[in-house]
């Protein structure tokens, strides 16, 4: 190993701090390689983890490009699976509004603060493109503006952020924080946006308590017939969808799924079995106590850092919309039963957000056509029953925004 | 600017690039070091900055002119040079501290005091520059070292960046010295550097993952005796993890530049007596405390006194609270307990045995009652430590109560405790062996470092940062 020793002549420093400097970005590129291999092998990539968001911010160039009057319904998981834009769009044709096109913008995994960033970048896409929403729906979800919930996605927090921000607010960021800027900076460009605390709270969840399990038995009869109603369903789909193309946000189905008009007879009839195996009372009360543990979805502790967040989306979407609705969508009643407690925090975080935004909420939690038999677990509606039901249900409540003036 | 961001390596690259590159000649480079270090202290306050220079600036005219003072005069200029530098401290540190604990025995008293506080932001790393600094005048004073010329190496050397914040406490006469010279480093030296760096930041890693377990335990969520061990050793490891991982990540930084830092920790947590442990734990301060004021105050005359008060003021160092002080007074305690015993005829023998069991018994001795120093040392009050050591002594048979994966989390902080001690063991006996098997040397680095880029925790500052 050669050595460098101290000299009176400054030229022959310098080799020796090349070669350091030298090492160190050498060494740090051959960890942060061993980091990607790490990544690629656990599949772990902005695709896999945050895909059906990043397909419909792609979308959106195409989106305002369309030549009719557009709609969009945003929100969470719940929205996701409770609305369907092109049932929407043909029950507003059968009332003779036919120049309508709607988006299904609801994903999972993203509270008030992540989506915030969203709204942001569809409202440039639309205002550089000098486009305006006809109607946005937006849904107020309490169960994703919980400190519970807050706190849970701290660790994604960086991650999501590079995943969603832009190079001007990085530059921002940057400079309010240096430190931080150059955080976000290497996580997204040399961590493919997947962060260390990240891939640490995804494999701490093992060395976690396991939290509350139904006392009652699961249905394993239900189950299997679950399985294998299942198995149906997925050759019944290959059969009627032969050329689809894979993808979390189809752009084709609007951002929704499959509609009712387009599957057959039968494959309708084992989506109602199917639907009955959801019902097993052992398997909701689990996921009850899971969105309880994960989401304090009954107590219902607001963070004031997610209403703001809230209240600055709504705010977005009012600059570029000619009509904002803010809704919270159907609850299943048999398993969500909100304490006192629960109700009046509801109550005030749902009087904050009107203050600030000055839209009146309108509360579909209770909506007497919306059944508990209509939702797939404790919270998402299930395709053809639930999802169509209440895309009707807004059809018929905001049709008149969408009429030609 | 933590060592284990990406900022700071940016920053210690375009820092080495421009040291190595760019300015070749000594007073350039002392100069670059110092805006270097200032910018790198300025991240956290720059508002701070001219009291770091300050202190600096005065400490180096006050060594001047104490040594070109008679007996006299000499005492009262280090008299101004002690009274500044902590007074610096106790108005930062321990204003609101003292306004509170007045107020608290007045209200004990019967009379309703509220006085106030003054809210003050505590510039980082104060109580290691000051400490620093004042070693440089008591050194001159007392004759061990001639005041250096140069002010601008003196100031450069008190902020040096990699010790600024968190230590080691740099002693005037082993730094100095090296900054009039400064040394170019080998490359044995710089490989070294990076071991301890890599190492450093490995152990500041494993602490950020035992944050977890020990907060649980301090922050009220034990319910168990288990759950509760697990906490107070898994604050142990934090500690030992996040400081000497600190302490390392500094020496490292310093010998890639050619500087040479005293080891701060040598294995402490293989300590078989409680003054063992302070021989081995944070060195840079209790060498400091046993130099300047144990020995400062007769040393062995009168042992007691002086260990107790070395050791109250030792605690009160590190934060301005009761705990620290009763942390600093149990260890004064301890210290003189092993010293008392082991001059007795009975325990003697013991004391001084080398035999197997006899050593692991001391071992698990000191062990246990360092660990119940970390509860009055971490714990958010008195109470809250009282009922934390009650709860780790209470066998209630409740073990299940901790659930079926607390046992693992006990498990894997024990081994995390031990493993970073055998890999500091590995590091202060075995590095010229490793260093010279390059093909196993390099890739381990990097596989190490690799982990250390998988794993973080979103609130990762280092502990000792507010000391």
């Amino acid at each position: 190993m050669p050595s460098s020793t101290s000299s009176s002549n400054p030229e022959a420093r310098r080799p020796i701090y090349g070669k350091t400097l030298l090492a160190i970005i050498l060494g740090m590129s051959a960890a942060l390689g061993l980091v990607k291999a790490f990544a690629y092998i656990n599949d772990a990539s902005s695709e896999t983890i945050l895909g059906r968001v990043l397909e419909a911010k792609a979308a959106l160039p195409q989106i305002v490009k369309e030549p009719q009057e557009l709609a969009m319904v945003f929100g969470s998981s719940m929205v996701r699976a409770g609305f369907s834009p092109r049932e929407f769009d043909q029950h507003l044709n059968d009332q003779g509004i036919q120049n309508i096109k709607s988006f299904n913008f609801g994903f999972g995994g993203l509270n008030p603060f992540f989506q915030d960033f969203l709204a942001r970048r569809i409202k440039e896409a639309f205002v550089e493109n000098d486009r305006r929403l006809k109607l946005a729906v937006i849904e107020f979800n309490p169960f994703q503006t919980t400190i519970t919930r807050h706190q849970g996605a701290l660790p994604i927090e960086d991650s999501f952020i590079t995943m969603l921000g832009t190079e001007k607010e990085f530059r921002k960021i940057l400079m309010d924080d240096p430190t931080r800027g150059v955080r976000l900076y290497n996580i997204k460009y040399l961590r493919d946006s997947i962060s260390a605390e990240m891939v640490t709270s995804y494999f701490a969840q093992s060395f976690q308590e396991p939290r509350n399990r139904t006392e009652l038995q699961r249905n394993e009869e239900m189950d299997k017939k679950r399985n294998e109603l299942g198995e149906l369903l997925n050759a019944a789909f290959d059969k009627e969808y032969p050329n689809y193309v894979n993808s979390q946000w189809s752009y084709e189905w609007q951002g929704g799924g499959t509609i009712a008009a387009e599957r057959s007879p039968e494959t309708l009839a084992i989506f109602e079995d199917y639907y009955a195996t959801d019902l097993d009372p052992a398997k909701l009360d689990d996921d009850r106590l899971n969105r309880i543990h994960t989401a304090d979805i009954l107590e219902m502790n607001f963070s004031d850092e997610l209403l703001e967040a809230f209240i600055r989306i709504v705010n977005e979407f009012k600059t570029f919309s000619d009509h904002v609705e803010v809704v919270l969508l159907p609850r299943n009643t048999d398993w969500i039963i909100y304490p006192e407690s629960g109700k009046k925090r509801l109550q005030s975080a749902i009087s904050r957000i009107e203050t600030a935004t000055n839209i009146k909420i309108k509360d579909h939690q209770n909506l007497p056509m919306m059944k508990p038999h209509m939702f797939n677990d404790t919270t998402h509606l299930n395709r053809y029953q639930g999802a169509t039901t209440y895309t009707q249900y807004l059809a018929q409540q905001y049709h008149h925004f969408l009429i030609d003036e | 600017m933590l060592f284990n961001t990406p900022i700071f390596f940016i920053f210690l690259i375009v820092f080495l690039l421009f040291y190595g590159f760019v300015f070749l000649r000594h007073k350039p480079k002392i100069y670059f070091i110092l805006v270097s270090s200032l910018v790198f202290y300025g991240t956290w306050n720059y508002r701070f900055i001219p009291l770091l220079v300050g202190s600096a600036v005065i400490d180096y005219f006050l060594a001047q002119a104490i040594y070109n003072s008679g007996q006299q005069r000499k005492k009262l200029l280090l008299t101004l040079s002690v009274v500044m530098n902590l007074g610096i401290l106790a108005l930062f540190k321990y204003a609101d501290f003292v306004i509170q604990s007045v107020a608290d025995f007045l209200n004990i008293l019967g009379y309703q005091a509220d006085l106030g506080s003054l809210s003050w932001v505590l510039p980082v790393g104060i109580s290691f520059y000051t400490f620093q600094s004042l070693s440089y005048t008591i050194d001159v004073y007392r004759g061990d070292m001639k005041p250096r010329k140069g002010l601008a190496e003196f100031t450069t050397a008190l902020a040096f960046f990699p010790q600024l914040v968190a230590g080691p406490i740099l002693r005037a006469k082993h730094i100095l010295p090296q900054f009039h010279k400064l040394p170019v480093p080998t490359w044995d030296m710089v490989c070294n550097g990076f071991l301890l760096v890599t190492i450093g930041l490995f152990k500041k890693t494993i602490a950020d993952l035992l944050a977890g377990p020990a907060a649980m335990a301090f922050d009220g969520g034990a319910v168990s005796v288990l759950e509760t061990w697990t906490g107070v050793l898994a604050f142990a490891g934090q500690i030992y993890g996040d400081f000497s991982g600190y302490s390392d990540m500094a020496i490292g930084i310093a010998m890639l530049i050619g500087f040479k830092i005293p080891l701060n920790f040598r294995l402490p947590y293989f300590a078989l007596s409680p003054v063992q442990f302070w021989q081995r734990w944070h060195i840079s301060l209790s060498t400091w405390l046993r130099d300047y004021l144990y020995i400062s105050m007769g040393g062995k005359h009168n042992r007691i006194r002086n260990v107790m008060i070395t050791m109250l003021l030792g605690g009160l160092w590190h934060g301005a609270a009761w705990t620290f002080v009763v942390w600093g007074l149990f260890h004064g305690l301890i210290i003189i307990a092993t010293h008392q015993l082991g001059n007795s005829s009975v325990f003697a023998g013991f004391a001084h045995s080398q035999r197997f069991f006899n050593k692991l018994s001391k071992w698990i001795i000191t062990f246990y009652l360092v660990l119940i120093g970390w509860v009055l040392f971490r714990a958010n009050g008195m109470d809250s430590a009282w009922q934390i050591i009650s709860q780790m002594h209470t066998f209630s048979g409740n073990l299940p109560d901790a659930g079926s994966k607390a046992l693992l989390v006990f498990s894997l902080t024990v081994a995390a405790l031990f493993f970073m001690h055998i890999m500091d063991y590995f590091v202060l006996n075995k590095t010229p062996q490793l260093m010279a098997k390059w093909w196993l040397f390099w890739p381990l680095l990097i596989i190490i470092q690799a982990i250390c880029l998988l794993i973080g925790e979103p609130t990762n500052a280092f502990i000792y940062f507010q000391f």
